[in-house]
């Protein structure tokens, strides 16, 4: 009966092109829009560490005094100095790591190699490895490197590419911020989008140049910015020029834990320093610590921007006023064929039936909108590639995106024809069978 | 009044189609809604791009030259100032950065308790000469004297309750001082104190549309014999900005061979640089504002020509008892004129909905109301044209339609 009603969906497309290409055009320019936003959204929330996601933690703890105006309860996203380096040697997860980035005067150690600025983040040993940072030549440097303050670097591919030619760099030499450094590892194409680790300055940057100890890194000889600084109290630059203020935080902190057990360890961990360091005086506040997974911490931090998320708002708006457009058109559609639905109900066939054929009509007008609508998210996804923001370039047709477009067509030319399709069947068989 | 006299009809005949009409008066309304916010958000963004910061714009370029520490450099303060002021083209130059640069509100405190806030205001440090640099208007008091200005090892990094001579702008002086007497007052930041010798009419440090983007201090300081990197700031003969600013980087770089010349910048390109995100925005919204007035279109001239198909036969006979073409046309056209109205009303409280849940949640500003009125215009005139097809047709419909088939 089903492919009766294909047969007769599609026999009266013939008999109306009209109606039924706009019904088709006005579902297909919905879909383009609203999918061209979820394709994006889809893009912006993905996981930027599929498979270790469920490892990496984000540990916080609240260093703030208590008689702060209109602070919130939640503590500061960095850390301080301070508890930059006592939650680093404080072990308790099987990897750690403390970072942030800046730029630093740079050149290749040869007589011709000019200085520029180049991005960097300073780090420790095990941000390679907890991130799962592929590397081309050479590898990570050592917690011996760390501690010995050794003054070692990692290079990006593109970086490698400018200053070596994209050769083997491995054991020559650069001078950063007028030291020199030596190469012990060229890292692959890496660059997560969210960019978890470090959100401050927008949440969809790219990954930095090169990579240094973060302890060699800090006893540079340089006031070039530690990353964004924020600062209590009534000087909110407190930290400009000094990155151990003790009112300023500015150090990321990850840990990797591996297994519930730690999980809790380690919150429980961060509560005892917490109270420890109350103790001590150094916290005013009764333990207020977090350790929020990957996910848990993009979701806390709203890494979408707020255009995309207006956008996609404004774009589900307008597959709306697209289905409004769709259940004027199908009313009247399906109000021409009155006679044709006349005639069928007076042979027999029930409202049901007629209901059926009318939605089957409705699904095949969302198929073919949905098609036409493909190409339209496409142009769509192209013109957001174009925009000149750092989210941009990750704007992709995922190829789920393709069921979820047809399927969303179809939906929405079902829910737009149920109205009508009800209509149609309502309608009273003699009076229409007497006026042919 | 012969309009008048047409209308009646129409509307019985509209009320036995009340399911076509609502729909597409839904429609209407939904597409006012949001094409009225849509363009306010648009017309907003542009506005905020063209606002002028009240700095000489298209005579200023700005010089990133990081100073490398530990590295030797011939260059001083000073003297980086005299070689950039000599550069051709260059009428001045002083040490600091301008508007778009990594410009953040501090608090300003009326005491030196520095407790409670009384403003969130932009505090502009610069050297010597940077007013005159950046071209402010002074309309009351004075500019700095050379025998003002602190010396820049006296402040840098210190904490200081002395008062730094400052220049405030109007809007920040009516918000603090509304008896109008801001000249001679002191006001303190986290780490300074400031005392107001002059105001100047617009500085604005960024153009975030918030009511305090205005809200600014500038201060100097003299700069002298040190090595010093940062931001240059150059402003040039009148439109000869590209070629003095080339100028003057290339002789700031030989001065400072210790010195990473990173960016040079015009404040054209700092200011596209700043809007670019939100003009790009602005344009997928423009995408969208098209999408909606063609799928409104469609949707209003499928209607239309359904019910003119429908209509052939009484369409044919109101022309077989005399009526012109041209009063089938305005038939139509009244016809639609009344839908889209019926719409349009309804779509000011749509409008005003949506626009309360942008606001709510994306800080959207107030609709105002001439916004609705050239959304019902612009709806008003797409809906004659998407219904100029159809009703054509329909008055192209021969008398003889009526004699036939009944």
């Amino acid at each position: 009966m089903l492919a009766y009603y294909f047969d007769l969906a599609l026999r009266s497309f013939r008999q109306h092109k009209t109606l039924a290409g706009l019904m088709m055009l006005a579902i297909a320019l919905g879909i383009g829009t609203s999918v061209t936003m979820l394709a994006v959204l889809h893009n912006l929330s993905g996981n930027p560490m599929p498979g270790r996601s469920g490892l990496l933690f984000h540990p916080q703890v609240d260093p703030r005094p208590t008689d702060l105006s209109a602070a919130s309860d939640e503590p500061p996203d960095d850390l301080t100095y301070i508890d930059a380096v006592n939650l680093y040697r404080m072990g308790a997860a099987p990897r750690r790591a403390v970072m942030s980035s800046n730029h630093l005067p740079t050149r290749a150690d040869a007589p011709d190699s000019p200085l520029a600025m180049y991005t960097d983040r300073a780090t420790t040993a095990d941000f390679f490895a907890m991130f799962g940072v592929p590397f081309l030549y050479g590898s990570a440097w050592s917690a011996q490197d760390d501690a010995n303050q050794a003054r070692v670097v990692v290079l990006s591919r593109a970086m490698n590419q400018k200053l070596f030619g994209g050769e083997n760099s491995v054991g020559r030499n650069l001078v950063i911020a007028t030291k020199t450094f030596r190469v012990v590892g060229v890292i692959d194409e890496w660059n997560p989008q969210p960019r978890f680790y470090d959100i401050n300055s927008g949440a969809f940057e790219q990954s930095e140049q090169m990579y240094l100890p973060f302890f060699t890194w800090l006893d540079l000889p340089q006031d070039y910015g530690y990353g964004p600084v924020n600062c209590w109290g009534n000087d909110p630059h407190a930290g400009e020029h000094n990155p151990k203020t003790p009112q300023c935080t500015w150090a990321q902190f990850w840990v990797e834990l591996d297994t519930p057990a730690q999980v809790a360890g380690y919150r429980a961990a961060l509560e005892q320093y917490s109270a420890q360091q109350r103790q001590l005086g150094r916290f005013q506040r009764a333990p207020n610590a977090r350790l929020r997974g990957l996910i848990d911490w993009l979701d806390y931090k709203h890494v979408i921007p707020v255009t995309v998320r207006m956008q996609t708002w404004i774009a589900f708006g307008v597959l709306l006023i697209c289905m409004v457009n769709t259940v004027g058109l199908m009313v009247a559609k399906f109000l021409r064929k009155s006679g044709e639905i006349g005639v069928r109900r007076a042979l027999g066939a029930s409202r049901r039936a007629v209901f059926v054929q009318c939605l089957v009509e409705a699904g095949v007008v969302g198929v073919a909108g949905g098609l036409l609508g493909l190409p339209l998210a496409w142009l769509g996804l192209w013109m957001v590639r174009q925009q000149p923001v750092s989210f941009a370039a990750s704007a992709h047709f995922d190829p789920s995106m393709l069921g979820i477009a047809l399927g969303l067509a179809v939906l929405s030319a079902l829910l737009a024809g149920v109205w009508p399709a009800l209509r149609a069947s309502r309608v009273a068989p003699a009076l229409q069978v007497k006026s042919l | 009044m012969r309009i008048l006299r047409q209308i009646r009809p129409i509307l019985s005949a509209l009320r036995s189609h009340k399911t076509a009409v609502t729909l597409l008066m839904l429609e209407i309304a939904l597409t006012m809604a949001v094409l009225g916010n849509l363009v306010f958000i648009v017309y907003g963004t542009m506005q905020r791009s063209h606002m002028a910061t009240g700095v000489a714009e298209s005579q200023i370029g700005w010089i990133q030259s990081i100073g490398v520490l530990g590295q030797d450099n011939p260059g001083t303060g000073a003297e980086n100032i005299a070689v950039l002021r000599n550069a051709p083209g260059v009428l001045d130059a002083a040490y600091g950065s301008p508007p778009f640069v990594g410009k953040e509100t501090n608090p300003i405190f009326p005491d030196a308790a520095r407790s409670r806030p009384v403003a969130h205001a932009y505090v502009v440090q610069g050297s010597q000469h940077m007013s005159t640099t950046l071209g402010l208007r002074i309309v009351q008091g004075r500019d700095f004297n050379d025998g003002d200005l602190p010396d820049l090892m006296d402040v840098f990094m210190k904490k200081t309750d002395t008062p730094l001579p400052a220049l405030m702008t109007q809007a920040l002086a009516q918000r603090l001082y509304p008896d109008g007497k801001a000249l001679e007052r002191i006001l303190y930041d986290g780490r300074y104190a400031y005392r107001v010798i002059g105001i100047i009419d617009h500085l604005r440090s960024e153009v975030t549309g918030r009511a305090n983007d205005d809200d600014a201090l500038l201060t100097e300081y003299r700069i002298g014999a040190q090595d010093l990197g940062g931001g240059y700031l150059i402003r040039s003969r009148p439109g000869q900005l590209p070629q003095a600013l080339k100028a003057a980087a290339a002789a700031l770089q030989k001065a400072n061979p210790g010195h990473v010349e990173n960016k040079v910048h015009t404040m054209a390109e700092l200011r596209e640089n700043y809007f670019k995100s939100d003009l790009a925005a602005g344009r997928m919204l423009v995408a969208i504002i098209a999408i909606l007035l063609v799928v409104t279109a469609l949707g209003v001239s499928g209607l239309a020509s359904f019910w003119v198909q429908q209509r052939r036969r009484q369409i044919g006979m109101r022309r077989a008892l005399g009526a012109t073409r041209g009063d089938i046309l305005n038939y139509f056209q009244a016809e639609n004129f009344l839908i889209v109205s019926g719409g349009v009303l309804l779509g000011v409280f749509f409008a005003y909905a949506l626009n309360l849940f942008l606001m709510h949640r994306f800080e959207l500003a107030h609709l105002p109301a001439h916004y609705l009125l050239a959304g019902a215009l612009a709806l008003w005139l797409l809906g004659q044209l998407a219904v100029l097809g159809p009703a054509l047709r329909a008055a192209a419909v021969p008398p003889a339609v009526a004699t036939r088939s009944v």
